[in-house]
């Protein structure tokens, strides 16, 4: 039976109901609303599709598509009958919206004894965005089956993982994510050289000589950290980021691309460009007004959509998928050989 | 007394304790000023930081969010009273000024309360504590 695989990065208007599902109090409650992380924003270095496709690869898949979500689901079905068409017979459907150490194989050996149309996999929190889709599922989509993972139906019997799992839209198991991968208790590992035990740094960093960097920490590609700054422990500062003079940053993660200004205190939190979500406090303060932090402008080349891509897909490897309606221009289609 | 208010009250009322009275300065900090708005409240801030021999409250409840001038007059503020006996309080009023107060290391200098009410229990408390110290010497 031929096996397709779909990743979805959800795009930006579908984060909002992705973080709404994760922690609805928590929005509520928030003062300011949370800034919409992307999916593919790195972890520890880390693009957060690597490790699903390092599972895909394991099921003896030669390539994937990859797309990004939207809220126009009719896309998505169309899509979906076009898989059917085109021979596949089951698709995986992963929806990047969570980090999660799953036996794809066992999940494949569920579906085909529990000899449902659909599989969700979920765990204790829910649904992790990862599904299986029989050629019935597939033909039927217009009808039944939403691209966004929909809650499970009665008749659906969801294949329950109990593995390591974390969502990588919601800022706090994010940072727990990070605090894990540094400390070994998930499978993930920092992207860059070891200088000490749980420490460590991208290529091209740049840490001045009176730089405290307390383990475990990850400085990031490129990244310049100032004199006096300490960083750490549980902290991780992406690629090109500058951290100036005596700032401290422990226990969060600063995104790519970031500026945090002289002398200030991150203590538990995330930040992208000027936007601090305090994990203690529930709120997003916006710290370019204050003049403690900003966006770094990055090269026109690096803004393009889906430009880690780069990375691990060099030219000539990918393939757009030029499908009809013409609507789903917006919405590329690239094909990924593994 | 333009944007401050005095407030008093009995302080410490714990039994055997001599009763005495606390007074407090209560300035609200505005939102957004102009420059002329902002120079009159720099000056009356740090008046009544100099003068006060009680502890100033400033309230930025009226206040949504700091911008990069509300900081540096506060770190003035901080710089005034430092090394003398002065106390000022600040009032964040919002979770998002709570944060910046804490990015900006100001209230590990400066203790820093949700609402006024908190605020002015902190001498209260504080006046409480001396008492036990006393009868427990």
């Amino acid at each position: 039976m031929e096996l397709g695989a779909v990743v979805v990065v959800p795009a930006r208007e579908d984060l909002t109901t992705a973080m709404l599902e994760a922690q609805p109090h928590a929005l509520a409650a928030s003062e300011n609303r949370r800034p919409l992380y992307s999916s593919r924003m790195p972890i520890l270095g880390n693009d957060a599709l690597r490790p699903w496709m390092d599972c895909i690869r394991k099921l003896g898949l030669q390539s994937l598509w990859l797309t990004s979500g939207s809220r126009d689901t009719n896309v998505a079905r169309s899509a979906l009958a076009r898989f059917a068409r085109q021979g596949i017979e089951r698709l995986l459907v992963i929806k990047l919206k969570s980090y999660a150490e799953m036996d794809l194989a066992d999940l494949l050996r569920f579906h085909c004894e529990s000899r449902n149309p659909v599989t969700e996999a979920q765990d204790a929190r829910g649904q992790l965005g990862v599904c299986l889709l029989d050629h019935l599922a597939l033909q039927a989509t217009g009808e039944k089956y939403q691209f966004s993972c929909a809650p499970t139906d009665s008749g659906r019997t969801p294949y329950q993982f109990r593995g390591y799992a974390k969502r990588i839209l919601s800022a706090r198991e994010r940072q727990e994510l990070v605090g894990d991968a540094l400390t070994g208790a998930c499978a993930l590992r920092p992207l860059g050289t070891q200088i000490r035990e749980q420490v460590w740094i991208g290529d091209g960093a740049d840490l001045a000589s009176s730089v405290r960097v307390i383990g475990p920490t990850y400085i990031g590609a490129r990244t310049i950290v100032r004199a006096g700054a300490i960083i750490g422990p549980f902290a991780s500062v992406e690629h090109d980021c500058v951290v100036d003079c005596g700032t401290t940053v422990q226990r969060s993660t600063v995104l790519p691309h970031t500026y945090l200004g002289p002398g200030i205190l991150i203590r538990h939190g995330i930040v992208d460009g000027g936007q601090l979500e305090d994990l203690d406090w529930g709120t997003v303060a916006d710290l370019q007004p204050a003049g403690l932090g900003g966006r770094i402008q990055q090269h026109e080349s690096r803004r393009q959509a889906f430009s880690e891509i780069d990375v691990f897909s060099p030219p000539g490897r990918t393939t757009a998928w030029d499908f009809a309606p013409s609507s789903a221009a917006s919405q590329p289609w690239l094909q990924v050989q593994l | 007394m333009g944007l401050c208010s005095l407030l008093r009250r009995v302080a410490a009322v714990a039994p055997g304790a001599a009763v005495k009275t606390v007074a407090w300065t209560v300035l609200p900090f505005p939102c957004g000023s102009s420059s002329a708005g902002r120079r009159a409240l720099r000056k009356e801030l740090l008046k009544a930081l100099r003068v006060s021999g009680s502890p100033v409250i400033v309230d930025f409840s009226g206040c949504r969010t700091l911008n990069h001038e509300d900081i540096d007059l506060l770190l003035e503020c901080v710089a005034e009273v430092a090394g003398r006996d002065t106390q000022v309080l600040f009032v964040a009023g919002s979770r998002v000024n709570r944060v910046l107060l804490e990015v900006t290391r100001i209230s590990s200098l400066v203790p820093v309360f949700n609402s006024v009410k908190e605020a002015l229990a902190y001498p209260q408390i504080a006046a409480e504590n001396d008492a036990e110290d006393r009868r427990a010497s």
